[in-house]
Order: C-alpha cells, then sequence, then structure tokens
C-alpha cells in the first residue's frame, strides 16, 4: 500500500532537518511509542502500540534513517511485529525551501501481514496517514 | 413400502436440542485435567524460518509445554493426501503439521502452546520470537504456473501439483468443422464455506491403556481414525474417533488437519486431554477454501445451436498443500461432469493442480460440479447471444431425451436416469418464461435492467462404487453399512457408518426403518458419528448419506423383515411362502385379520420362548452396501434480476429451483437442502471472494470483509420438483445435499450478464459486485465510443 503526504513547516530547510533526525523529538511525536533506544547509526529499537480498526497490539521492532543528505532528503526504514502480525514500511522524505517555508514530501510503502491484514487492511490507509498526520503536526508546533 | 411415513414433511428430530442450546459440540465438552493448545500461525505467505525461541513462552504463567517441528520429528508423520489422482503426474509436497524450515501461506503453523487455560496459551504466543526471511508469493493459480513464479517446493517444478486430462470424442475435427466457436475466460473465485461451527478437536490418550480417544468436528470420523493411525504410528484399534454435533462443514471438515493431529501429539506427548478450538479468523486462514479455478473454455457449435465439442485448460489453485481429498475434486468431480445435460460429441480438458501460497483448497458444498456446469452454462448463454437464439432453445436443442435406465456420455460416465426437457419446462412453465422474456423486451424501466438467467445441471453422487473409488485413486471405499436392532419393546436403534452433521439424516433414516417396517419414526434411534460405536463408513459429501448410507438401511430394514416373516409363520402355524407383509404387519395371504405386527416379532425374537427351528434369537442385521453407479440428480434453475446502470448494484428479484433427487424421503429437509445450497451459489455469483494481496496476506480475513449472503439480499425461492427414480438404487433416491449450489452461481451470472447485454458487457468477474458491474458498464460505453 502507497502513502503520499506533504506537510509545509515554517522554517528552513536546515531547521525542519534538525528536527526530523532529532531523535528526542521524533520520540516526543511519535503516536503510541513507548519507546526508542539507539542501536546502532542512526538505527534504533522502537517499541511502539497502535490500533488499526479492532486490532490493538504491541510491536517491536526497528527504525533506521538511511540515505541521509542534509538537509534534503533521507530514507526512513521501520521493521515492526508483534501479536497482530508485522508492519513493513520504508518512506523517501524530501525537504524542499518554498522561500521562506519548507516542504516535506513523504512517499511511502506499508506492507502488514498476520491479524492486521486480515482484518485492518481496508482502514490500514486512513490509520497510517492519520499517524503520520499526528507526528508531523506536532513536529510543526515545535518548529513554532 | 408406506406411503404415509416415505415421502412425509415430519419435523427434524435433530432440532429440538440444536435450536435451545441443548447439543454438545466438541468445544463444549471438558474433562478431568483437560489443557488447552494454541497455535501459533505464520503472518507470512513464503519464508524461510531462520530461528525459533521458545523459552519466553515455556516459562509463561501456565504454559506446560511449546512444541516446534523438531519436537515433532518421529512423532508425527505430514498430514497425508489420500487422493492419490492416477495418470496425473501426481506430486505430494510433505503437509508437515508444524511447519518445518519453510512457512508457505498465511496460517501454516509454526509452533503450539499448550497451557492450563486458553487465555494462557493465546498469551504465550506473543512470547514465541520467530525469525522469518521473507520470500516472494504467489495465490493466483495462473500465475503460480507461469514461468519465472515463486517456487513452493524445491522438489517440485512449476508449482505444478498434477496435470490431469479428460478427453473424448474428436475434439479437433469439432472445431474444424464448426460455424461458430464462442470462448471465455472464467474466474471462479476462492471461497471461504463458513460452517457455522469452526473447528475443534479434544484428544485424550491415557497413556496406562495406549488409548487415544478424539472428539473431532469431522464429516467423516473413520477416515480420520484410519489417517490418524498413520500419522501418529498408533494401532488403529487403539483409536476411537467421536464426531459429537457437528454444525456444517460444506466439505470443509472432510480434511484431517495437521491443527488435529498436533492436538493428539500433545495429548500423547502430556498424558493429559488437550482441547484445540478455532477462532473465525483462525478458521479464515486455515481451514481449507473451496473452488478457486482459471478456466479457459471453447465451444464448438453449428449455425443451428448444435453443440460440437467442448475444450478447456483449467488452472486449479490448490493452496501450499494438496488437503486430504483436494487432487479429485477439480478433476473427478469436475472434468467427468463436462457433458452436463447434452449430448456433447467431444471434449478434451487439461487440468492443472497449482501449488499457491493460499490456504489449502478442498472440497466445498458442490465440490468440482458447480465449476463445471458454471463453465458449461456459462458457454451455452454466449452461444445463444453469439447465435441470437434464446437460452432456452439453445440449451433444449442439444439436451440428452429422457432416459430411465442409463445413459453413457462422452466423459464415459453412465447417467443412471433423467429427463432433462422436462425439468426445463416445468421451470419455464412455472416461471411463465415467456411472459417473462415479452416483458424484459419493452426495454429497461428508470434505468433498471432486467436479465433472465437459466441453468440446466446433472451431478454426481451417492459416491460410489469402490472399484471405482480404487481406479480413481480414493484411498479408501466407498460403500456404506448399517445395522438395525430390534429391542424386546419393539423399539429400535440404527447404527450407521455415514456421519450426518446437519442434514437432518436423524430423520430420514428414521422414515427410512418406519417406512420399510411400519414402525414409528419417533421409535427409531439413530446412532452415528462414533468409530466404537458404530459400523465402518466413509462420511458424508458427495451426497452420498442417504443416497449409500440409506440404501444399506433399508436392505438392512428389508433382511429384518424377511426373518420377522419366517417367525410370523412360525407363530401363525403358517408356511412362509404364504405369508404377506402390509404396514408392518404379517398375516396370512387373504387373512389380514390374524396378524403379527413387527413389534409381537420383535418381542418374540429377543425373548426366544417359541422359534421356528433353526432359527437365531434376535432381531437384528446388519448390511454392507457397496453401490452399482453413482446417482446422478439433475435439475434447471432460473433467475430473475435487475440491474441498476447507474449504480451497477444487482438485486436478485425470483428465484426458481427444479431439482430432482429421485422419490423424496422428507420433501421439508429437501427443500431446507435445496434454500440452502442456492444461497451459498448465489453468494459466489454476487458477494463471496477470499482475496489475497500481492504479499499473500488474506485481506478478507474477517465477516467485516467477507461478504456471506444475507436473508434481507435473498427472494423467497420458488422450490420445484419432478421425481425421476435412481434405477439401481433400492430406494430410487439420489442425493440433494449439494444440488442447490450447484446450478445456483451459473442461473444468475447468466441473468446478470442477460440485463447487461443491452450494454454490450460479456464477462465481468464474480463476485458480481456493484463495483466490478458499475466498471465494466462504463468499460462498455468507452468500447463503444
Amino acid at each position: 500500500m502507497n502513502i503520499n503526504a506533504s506537510y509545509t513547516f515554517n522554517a528552513s530547510p536546515q531547521a525542519v532537518w534538525d528536527l526530523l533526525v532529532d531523535i528526542d523529538a521524533v520520540a516526543a511525536c511519535l503516536p503510541g511509542l513507548e519507546s526508542l533506544e539507539p542501536a546502532g547509526d542512526n538505527r534504533y529499537r522502537a517499541v511502539l502500540t497502535m490500533g488499526i480498526a479492532a486490532v490493538t497490539g504491541r510491536y517491536e521492532g526497528t527504525v533506521e534513517l538511511q540515505d541521509l543528505d542534509p538537509p534534503n532528503a533521507y530514507r526512513l526504514a521501520v521493521e515492526g511485529r508483534g501479536k497482530p502480525g508485522f508492519v513493513n514500511g520504508g518512506a523517501a522524505i524530501a525537504l524542499r525551501d518554498t522561500g521562506g517555508a519548507t516542504e516535506v514530501t513523504v512517499e511511502g510503502t506499508v506492507q502488514v501481514g498476520g491479524t492486521i491484514a486480515r482484518v485492518g487492511q481496508r482502514l490500514l490507509g486512513s490509520v497510517s496517514k492519520m499517524m503520520m498526520d499526528r507526528f508531523f503536526a506536532c513536529l510543526q508546533k515545535r518548529v513554532g | 413400502m408406506s406411503t404415509r411415513i416415505f415421502g412425509s414433511g415430519i419435523r427434524r428430530r435433530e432440532d429440538p436440542r440444536l435450536i435451545t442450546g441443548s447439543a454438545t459440540y466438541t468445544d463444549d465438552l471438558t474433562l478431568p485435567r483437560m489443557v488447552h493448545a494454541a497455535m501459533l500461525r505464520s503472518p507470512h505467505a513464503h519464508a524461510r524460518i531462520t530461528a525459533i525461541d521458545t523459552s519466553k513462552a515455556a516459562a509463561a504463567p501456565g504454559v506446560i509445554a511449546v512444541y516446534t517441528h523438531a519436537d515433532t520429528e518421529g512423532g508425527l508423520q505430514p498430514a497425508p493426501c489420500a487422493w492419490l489422482l492416477p495418470d496425473s503426474d501426481l506430486k505430494i509436497a510433505s503437509y508437515h503439521c508444524l511447519a518445518k524450515d519453510v512457512v508457505r501461506f498465511a496460517g501454516d503453523i509454526v509452533a503450539v502452546v499448550v497451557a492450563e487455560s486458553r487465555y494462557q496459551a493465546e498469551d504465550a504466543l506473543e512470547l514465541i520470537d520467530v525469525g522469518y526471511e521473507p520470500l516472494p508469493a504467489v495465490t493466483d493459480p495462473e500465475a503460480a504456473a507461469a514461468e519465472g513464479a515463486p517456487k513452493l517446493h524445491d522438489e517440485i517444478d512449476g508449482n505444478q501439483a498434477f496435470h490431469w486430462k479428460v478427453a473424448g470424442g474428436d475434439v479437433d475435427a469439432a472445431f474444424a468443422g464448426a460455424d461458430v466457436v464462442v470462448k471465455d475466460r472464467i474466474v471462479q473465485q476462492r471461497l471461504i464455506p463458513n460452517a457455522m461451527e469452526p473447528r475443534a478437536a479434544l484428544a485424550s490418550f491415557v497413556g496406562a491403556t495406549g488409548e487415544l480417544t478424539v472428539w473431532n468436528t469431522t464429516q467423516n470420523p473413520h477416515i480420520v481414525r484410519f489417517l490418524t493411525s498413520l500419522v501418529l504410528g498408533l494401532s488403529e484399534d487403539k483409536i476411537r474417533v467421536i464426531a459429537p454435533e457437528v454444525g456444517g462443514g460444506f466439505g470443509s471438515k472432510i480434511a484431517a488437519y495437521p491443527a488435529d493431529f498436533l492436538t493428539m501429539f500433545c495429548s500423547r506427548k502430556l498424558n493429559r486431554p488437550v482441547k484445540w478450538t478455532e477462532t473465525r479468523s483462525e478458521n479464515y486462514q486455515s481451514t481449507t477454501h473451496g473452488r478457486d479455478h482459471v478456466q479457459h473454455v471453447e465451444l464448438a457449435a453449428k449455425n443451428d445451436g448444435t453443440v460440437l465439442g467442448l475444450r478447456c485448460t483449467v488452472h486449479a489453485g490448490m493452496g501450499a498443500y494438496l488437503s486430504t481429498a483436494a487432487p479429485g475434486i477439480p478433476t473427478i468431480l469436475h472434468g467427468l461432469m463436462l457433458s452436463g445435460v447434452y449430448t456433447l460429441p467431444a471434449v478434451h480438458e487439461d487440468v492443472y493442480g497449482v501449488y499457491t501460497n493460499g490456504v489449502p483448497v478442498e472440497a466445498y458444498r458442490g465440490a468440482g460440479r458447480p465449476e463445471a456446469t458454471f463453465m458449461l452454462e456459462r458457454m451455452m448463454d454466449v452461444l445463444a447471444a453469439r447465435l441470437d437464439m434464446d437460452p432456452a432453445d439453445v440449451r433444449r436443442k442439444n439436451m440428452i431425451p429422457k432416459f430411465d435406465d442409463g445413459h453413457e456420455v462422452v466423459t464415459t460416465l453412465k447417467y443412471d436416469s433423467g429427463d432433462y426437457p422436462g425439468a426445463l419446462d416445468k421451470v419455464l412453465s412455472h416461471a411463465d418464461y415467456a411472459g417473462l422474456r415479452a416483458k424484459q423486451k419493452a426495454g429497461p424501466a428508470n434505468g433498471t435492467y432486467t436479465g433472465l438467467g437459466l441453468a440446466t445441471y446433472v451431478e454426481i453422487c451417492g459416491l460410489g462404487p469402490s472399484q471405482v473409488a480404487g481406479a480413481i485413486g480414493f484411498q479408501g471405499g466407498l460403500w456404506e453399512s448399517a445395522i438395525v436392532r430390534f429391542h424386546p419393546s419393539g423399539k429400535v436403534h440404527v447404527f450407521i457408518g455415514a456421519s450426518p452433521h446437519g442434514q437432518g439424516e436423524e430423520t430420514t433414516f428414521a422414515q427410512i426403518v418406519g417406512s420399510e417396517l411400519g414402525v414409528d419414526p419417533q421409535d427409531v434411534k439413530v446412532f452415528h458419528g462414533d468409530t466404537d460405536n458404530t459400523p465402518m463408513g466413509w462420511g458424508t459429501y458427495g451426497s452420498r448419506t442417504t443416497a449409500v448410507g440409506g440404501a444399506a438401511l433399508a436392505l438392512t430394514a428389508r433382511k429384518i423383515r424377511d426373518k420377522a416373516k419366517v417367525i410370523a409363520a412360525h407363530l401363525l402355524e403358517a408356511a412362509v411362502e404364504d405369508m404377506d407383509y402390509e404396514d408392518g404387519k404379517f398375516f396370512v395371504k387373504g387373512a389380514p385379520d390374524q396378524s403379527k405386527t413387527i413389534g409381537d416379532i420383535a418381542l418374540m425374537a429377543n425373548v426366544a420362548w417359541n422359534m421356528p427351528e433353526g432359527v437365531e434369537a434376535g432381531l437384528e442385521a446388519s448390511t454392507f452396501y457397496d453401490p452399482p453407479n453413482f446417482t446422478f440428480p439433475f435439475g434447471a434453475h432460473l433467475a430473475v434480476v435487475e440491474v441498476d446502470a447507474e449504480t451497477g448494484a444487482v438485486a436478485l428479484k425470483r428465484y426458481v429451483a427444479l431439482d430432482d433427487c429421485g422419490p423424496q424421503i422428507n420433501p421439508v429437509i429437501v427443500e431446507g437442502q435445496v434454500h440452502g445450497g442456492v444461497v451459498q451459489g448465489v453468494g459466489q455469483a454476487l458477494w463471496e471472494e477470499a482475496v489475497y494481496d500481492e504479499g499473500g496476506q488474506l485481506v478478507t480475513g474477517s465477516m467485516l470483509d467477507y461478504a456471506l449472503p444475507r436473508a434481507d439480499l435473498l427472494p423467497d425461492i420458488e422450490v420445484l420438483s419432478t421425481v425421476t427414480p435412481s434405477p439401481h438404487h433400492p430406494l430410487g433416491v439420489k442425493g440433494i445435499g449439494e444440488a442447490g449450489t450447484i446450478a445456483s452461481t451459473a442461473a444468475v451470472y447468466n441473468a446478470v450478464m442477460d440485463a447487461l447485454r443491452p450494454l454490450g458487457v460479456t464477462s465481468v468477474r464474480m463476485p458480481l459486485t456493484p463495483e466490478r458491474v458499475w466498471q465494466a458498464i462504463q468499460d462498455a460505453r468507452q468500447a463503444k465510443g
């Protein structure tokens, strides 16, 4: 499943970049995040609680920032699994200066398996989008 | 034979306990020291298992044991495939009860946890750490057979489980000499059977005796016993399989499943009773599915509508492993039925059984015959449209004329009896077909298009002669047996090998005994579904329980009548050849006033105070009935639909079902079977589909997304019948359990296509959801320009 979105920040690309790779800020803004611990270069172990449709579950996995090209672009790779199944996702994130503001575009794919796939697939797109919206809205607030 | 009892629509004796919650299903049972099993199922459709760590789960509260494949080595053989299709290059992949190294469908079992409570077992599943290396998956049968497709089993090339052929007549000449050839590509989508009761097993192994008792949701307990002895390496006499109340199966309770064997294995290991009951979600991802064909069909005909030949290629998705009876479904029960009710001079079909990363596919109500009927009946309509003939006329032109005692068709089957034109004509006149067509010609009203759809069919039931079973690779017999025992009071116990699970045979079997021996059906108790307390039987599927088991029972009752007559003659001091029998009374010919009832005889036979010389005490008999041929029920169905061209919504307005199952023992039960069957067939045409995404995830994983038929979407079903007895059957009966399903998918599909014909739509993939119908209408409009 593909998920695409874009968000505008009233800040320079560098300021937005700094925020996006600031692991404390990311941890504070990720909905349902229980813990985020470093596990190598640009790699973190994450524990996340998430509900899709009637399926709420706890997922353990990794988040990795790849192909860093500050302050223009990077890739985000997420892998998680828990009782409701597994979630694998990847996103290409690009920052673009729009003159005084920065537009962040996200082109992502999500793959799920297990109970979430059987029961939650219909809602997966909208739930993923909602979580992303919340995440970026939280970061936007931090930029002020 | 008393017409009072045979043919009477008495109420089902099963129903009071079923509708008051008094019935005992497998999951209702609790044994002392019983513990609970839960299965860890793969979330991946295809992956290599890189590691399994069960230590945390093993240490969890209440957990007694956790087993993975390594623990079962030597103690558990793979779940067997028991239909070894001959001449088909059959390749059976090992279906390990616990996945070994590789998982091949989302739902394949990786580990089993046994705990004191079910909650503890389920919770512990989460603590098992399995490393998976995902592999590419394929779920479409055609794609799985294509070059470069992900390979499921290392040792099996092209994912090909088998290649089976049926050929008769000169099909090349038929096509060469044809005026018209019509073609279609038909997808018989994958369906989920949805028995009301999910599957369950309760296994109790007693180490001190070495005996295993298993309560199991099965359609065929004796087959489960046999396969259990192979899989667990236990002697058959040490195994007792009981099918208590079983809440429907539709084919999904034929297979002997890994989860059942695992439950038994755990009980044996732990020397404690172990119960496992699947959730509905687990049912969807592991209990066998049905259909899943991609069919390429060509029909050759003359300009006057005479059919010359049928040529087809079918890719049948088998799922990741071959289920117990799976290879016979898209082949024997499908390909041999391709002549339908027609005189078909030539046929050639290639069927490729293909491994895919899906749940194994098995029999589903109709099992092969709906897929054959649909192909043929769809092509009849396509031909009619091409020739601008009425679909009823094309059918009538090609129908086999009425016959009473045998008709051999091009696929080598010998139909027993039939009156196909009679069935069609009765449906047409009942429905006022001519009037409906005239109304349809008036054109659509408010964007609503009316369509009429016909489907005629003949099916193969009463499976079947055991000699044929052997010839077609079925690893068992197909006879049935019955014991009838009269008690001194004249009450009767019947012990039968067949295993009804919702079809009402406790009632119809009592009616058979009642009518043969003049006893009240209320006084006949039918025992079934327990391998220790019933004679051998081969199970309930293929509409065979009344057709084969009922014959065994009727013949047994007749043996009892013969013995009773000898005793009655003795008591009346008459010669046996001077005796007469009517309605449960034995009397000297011409002197019915002086008679002995079957009850009198039962008492005398049981006390044995005054028996004829050389006659044993007791009034009991048994029969093993091996049918000389299959039975061939048939019928004609008509659907009337309305399609809203703006929304694509299809409304089923009328449904007329004529089914000829021979003489009806209980017409109310027959009607009920037809209703249920029709609804499941309509479900395939309009609503139901098991959908996998490109990664092999079942996205219709619950009833939220898998659209089962609802009562409010269906019209009253108009049930008609004709009665054409089977010439070779002791009661003339043929079988009705699957009839409704076999014609209804084609009838409804044809009706929708008939409605869409003015809009230029000729083919839509099932199910015919509003979205698909709407899209097809848009595409046809665009193509027209």
